[in-house]
Formats: structure tokens, sequence, C-alpha cells
């Protein structure tokens, strides 16, 4: 057991590295010279060296690549090229608001593709499930910004039911919460339809296996059966998808704060890119691809803790 | 008759199963079998034939657009035909800048199946060459599918974001994020593919007579690989249009005045309180082809490998 997470933990290492070498070569392949883009337009020849040199962009490539995982590793992702602001602090006060919003959208998502899952797997075949699945296909073909928009033009707009423009504060205080609504309605109906299709297939498969037939022998009520011994053993392969999820709510976090103007590591992340600011984009894109990769190694090391068969 | 080195045995094709592979169906006879039983289903049917109308309408858009998509006229905001104040000189209406929402869609549409056609072939091809690489040699194999998983941490928008933060806006950085963000898809489908084939005999066979590794991969294995792997690739066309329109509705694909449906609906969206339908109509396209794309794409599956049949 803690091999397997030893195991796994190691193969995570080749790629923090790539990811790390990304992130430095980013910003090395970037058109023209970061240090005349921090110098400004009217800067004189003397200030763009001098720039140069504090960056280190005049070090051999090697050098820079070193001084980079130091930096790295203390968490110094350098300084904003337009407001001069440290990036690890642009980064930490977007972190909690993007993490409010995905937690905010899988809270009420994944229970309810869990629960169309596990209903159009035990009527299977029926009208029900047909109905299901086709809503769950149609969730996956939906632009977000059509959802997002629609949200906006209805809840918003014409119902004036909750706002839809920023982060008033964090959820616990009740303006806060209530913005919270519609960005994580809209993004979390992007997950419904990938989470009900896995739960179906899954439960279908465990409903076939022999200890199910044994519950019901002992006569079991039906639903007791499902719960108990069907959707615990067939949600082991959701939790995995859940976790590749990430990265796709991820990508529908970036659409939905431009959206709804919330103030998280997405709309950071397209705002630096539109105004070129090189160190913020480069430190959005490496959090994100950090996010990924953790959120993926506790699903892989809860996958061994909930399935005994890995095990080993 | 004497084997020399130049003389090849004519590649083999398969005609048994292979483990966790659809190539059985691949004579010639199944294949009609197979395109039969697609046809038949009529949710596929139906969008089949969908994607085979917005293809045309696409591919003949100069023929078949009303009005200049660039131009602007007098009637701005004008709604669809059949809603009030509507007319029929724009069927579906114009957007905020008069111009014809009809023609710029079937421009819009161009561009879009564009971006997820290049997209897909790009990906397909690096992915599908790295997985078969990766089955053929042990070697490398790892290495491969190490660099896959490092490109999977990558979601497909932060790769865009990524690249057009170093290229700058434009369809072409994000042609080539989004056909990044499908290699390792494609490799990992290729691998297993390819893996299945080199289990086969015949691969034993080749070498046995001594033909050399170039041959053996590209008459051998690639030759009974390619057409499975061609239409596992072939069904992340929707999501992959899907991700492409996104971008450009965030301002980071297609740029004015070339239309895109994504930013047809971005631009749409100050006008969504007075006339929605400019947001509105590009959206539903996009969705349109989108779910076509998944249902056939499902449908295919199904009929390929029963296997996967939930």
């Amino acid at each position: 057991m803690i091999s397997a997470v030893l195991h796994r933990l190691v193969l995570s290492v080749p790629v923090l590295f790539g990811v790390l070498l990304f992130g430095f070569l980013l910003v090395q392949i970037v058109p023209g010279d970061p240090a005349m883009v921090v110098a400004g337009p009217t800067a004189t020849a003397d200030v763009v060296a001098a720039i140069r040199e504090e960056m280190g962009l005049d070090q051999p490539v090697l050098v820079q690549f070193w001084s980079y995982l130091q930096r790295m590793a203390v968490g110094d992702l350098g300084r904003s090229m337009i407001s001069n602001k440290s990036v690890t602090s642009e980064l930490g006060a977007a972190l909690w608001p993007t993490l409010e919003l995905m937690i905010g959208s899988m809270v009420w998502s994944v229970p309810v593709g869990v629960a169309m899952g596990t209903l159009a797997a035990v009527v299977r075949g029926s009208l029900i499930d047909r109905a299901i699945m086709a809503l769950s296909v149609a969730g996956v073909s939906l632009p977000i910004f059509f959802i997002s928009l629609m949200a906006i033009q209805f809840l918003g707009v014409k119902w004036q039911i909750f706002p839809f423009i920023g982060r008033p504060g964090p959820w616990y205080t009740a303006e806060g919460f209530m913005a919270l609504f519609l960005p994580a309605l809209s993004l979390g109906s992007i997950l419904i339809g990938p989470v009900a299709r896995m739960t179906r297939s899954s439960v279908l498969e465990v409903l076939k296996l022999d200890h199910v037939r044994t519950a019901r022998a002992k006569g079991l009520s039906e639903t007791r059966v499902i719960l108990a011994h069907g959707l615990r053993n067939a949600l082991i392969p959701v939790v995995t998808l859940i976790g590749l999820q990430v990265g796709y709510l991820l990508g529908g976090a970036v659409v939905t704060e431009t959206i709804f103007s919330w103030p998280g590591l997405g709309r950071l992340a397209v705002g630096a890119i539109m105004s070129s600011d090189f160190t913020v984009a480069q430190g959005t894109i490496m959090i994100f691809a950090l996010g990924f990769i953790t959120v993926n190694l506790i699903v892989d090391i809860l996958y061994s803790l909930l399935d005994p068969r890995v095990r080993k | 008759m004497s084997v020399t080195s130049t003389n090849v045995p004519p590649a083999p094709q398969i005609s048994g199963s292979i483990e966790g592979d659809v190539s059985q169906e691949f004579t010639a006879p199944a294949r009609a079998h197979w395109l039969r039983r697609l046809l038949r289903d009529r949710a596929a049917f139906l969008a089949l034939l969908t994607l085979a109308l917005v293809i045309l309408g696409a591919i003949f858009a100069p023929v078949l657009a009303t009005h200049d998509p660039a131009s602007n006229s007098r009637s701005v905001m004008t709604p669809p035909a059949w809603m009030a104040r509507g007319n029929a000189e724009h069927w579906l209406g114009t957007d905020g800048q008069g111009r014809d929402i009809f023609s710029r869609l079937l421009y819009g549409a161009r561009l879009t199946l564009l971006i997820g056609f290049a997209a897909v072939g790009l990906g397909g091809f690096f992915g599908s060459l790295l997985g078969l690489l990766s089955a053929f040699n042990a070697k490398i194999d790892p290495w491969i599918m190490r660099t896959m998983d490092v490109l999977l941490s990558f979601p497909a928008i932060l790769l865009a974001l990524a690249l057009v933060a170093v290229m700058g806006q434009g369809i072409v950085p994000i042609v080539i994020a989004l056909g990044i963000s499908s290699i390792p898809d494609c490799a990992r489908v290729a691998r297993g593919i390819a893996i299945g084939v080199m289990k086969q005999e015949f691969i034993e066979a080749g070498r046995a007579v001594g033909l050399s590794n170039l041959q053996l991969f590209n008459r051998y294995l690639v030759r009974n690989a390619i057409s499975s792997i061609m239409i596992f690739i072939s069904l992340r066309f929707g999501q992959t249009i899907l991700i492409g329109a996104t971008l450009s509705f965030l301002g980071l694909g297609a740029r004015p005045p070339a239309s895109e449906l994504g930013m047809m609906a971005s631009q749409g969206r100050d006008f969504l309180l007075f006339a929605p339908h400019i947001a509105v109509i590009p959206s539903v396209v996009i969705f349109i082809i989108v779910l076509s794309a998944n249902v056939a794409g499902d449908a295919l599956r199904d009929v390929l490998d029963p296997r996967l049949q939930a």
C-alpha cells in the first residue's frame, strides 16, 4: 500500500520537471525582449541593459534555467511586467475564488450526475434511461459560454434572482453566496454529462457481478442491493473520472470566470495574455498544471484506498 | 524462386480478432456491414445527415450566402424573418453591425470546421506516429508515454492560452494547441491498437524473414493498425470543435473581420438584452454540430466495438 503510493509519487517527478521546463521555455521563446517589455517603450538602452542584467537575461540559458529552478523552489515567480506586483501574491489572491468556483460547481453537479447515472442503469433500456443518456450527450455538446449567457439572460437579467457580475465576498457571506450561484451553476452543468455516463456504465458493470446476485439471493431489498452493493463499488471509476475532469473543469473555469468577471486564476490568465504580461501568464499556467497534477495524484492514491484489488 | 532482401513478402491482412481492438471488422464485406448497421441507427443517421449538410453548407458558402458576410448594412439588429419586425431580406436577421447572420453563419461554420479538421488531423498524425513507435520499440516506449503524461497535465484550453501567450492571438496557435492536446489521447489509443497488432504471428514471421525495422513498421504495423486508429481519432472531432469555438469566444482565436461561430456568439454578448438572436443562433449551430459529431461518434464506437456498449 505505502509502496504503491511512493511509486506513484516517484512517477510524478518527471511530470513535474516537464511542467517546470515548459514554464521556463514559455518565457524563453516569447518573441521580443522581456526586458524591453518591462522597461516600457520610452526607456533608454542603458535602462534596458540594466533590467536585462537584473532579470539575469544576459546569462547563458542553462544558468538561467538553474536560477529559475531555484526561484521556483522557494515559490518566487517574479513580478508582474505590468503592475510590478509579485506574481505569487497575485496568484494567491486569485486561487481561492477559483477553488470556490470549482468546489461550488462540483458540490451540486457530481451528486446530480451520479443520481442520474444510477437511475439510468437501474431502469436500463427504458424511456427514462434513454432520456437521461440523450440529456448527457446534449450536455457534453453544449458550449459553456452559451450556458453562462443563458443563465445571465434569464436568472440574472429577466427574473433578477441572482447577481451575475463579480464576487463581492467569500461564499459564507450572503452576497458572496448569491454571486457564486450562477457561475457555479454554469460550470457544474458541463460536468453532469460525463459523470452520469460514467456512473451508468460503471453501475451496469457492477450489477452483473456475483456479490450483487448473492445480495439479491439473500433477500435484500432492491434499493439496498443497488445502493450498498452496486453504487458503492461503482463509484471507484467515477472518482477517477472526476480527477480527470478537473482539467476540463479548469478550462471551463477560464470561460466562466471571464463571462462572470469572477476574480480567479482563469480571468487572471486571459487578462495577462491579452496584455502580454508574460510572468503572470507563466505563473497562472504553471499553477493550473500543478493543481491538475496534484489532483490526479490524490485521485490515484484515493483509488488505491477505495479498491483493495489495487493495493498490492 | 529465392527470397532476397528486396523481395518483401506482401503485408498480411488481419483476419482474426485482436485483443482490445476493432480490426477484425475491417475486411471489405464486414466494412459494408458496419456502415449499414450505423445507418440503421436512427439517431446516428440523423446526426450524419446533419453533419453532411453543415459541411456542404460550409463548402458552398460563397454560393449559398445571400450577402457579403463582412459588409455592414443600415438595418442593425434585425430579428429573424419569422419574428415581429423581421424581414425576408435577412432571414436569420442581422447582427450589431448590420451584417447578415445567415451568410456569416455559413462562413463561420467554414472556419470552425476547418479549425477542427486541421487540429484533429495534426494531433491524430503525430499522436498515432508516437503511439505506433511506442508499441514498436520497447526502449522508447516509457519515454514517449511519460512525455504524453506531461502533455496530458496541460488541459487543452491551458495549452492554448500558453501558445497564444507566445504566438499572439490567431487561428494558427489555436490549431496547434488543439492538435497538441489531442496528441496524448491519440497516442494512447494508437499504442493500444498497435500492441495488439505486434502480438500477431506475422510480425514474428516478418522478423524471421529478415525484414528491416522500417519495413516491418511501415508495411506490417502501420498498414494493419491505421484504419482502427483513424476511426478512434475521428471520435475527437466534436470536442475539438467545441474547444476551438470556446477559444474564439474568449477572443484568443479567430479575429475580426473573419467570421467564426464562437466569435459571432461573443460579439452577440453585448446585445443579449435587445437582440438575443445574435448570440443564440451561432451558439445553437455550434451545439448542433458538436452534438451531431458526438452522437455519430458514439454510434460508430458502439457498432465497431460491441464490448464498449454499456
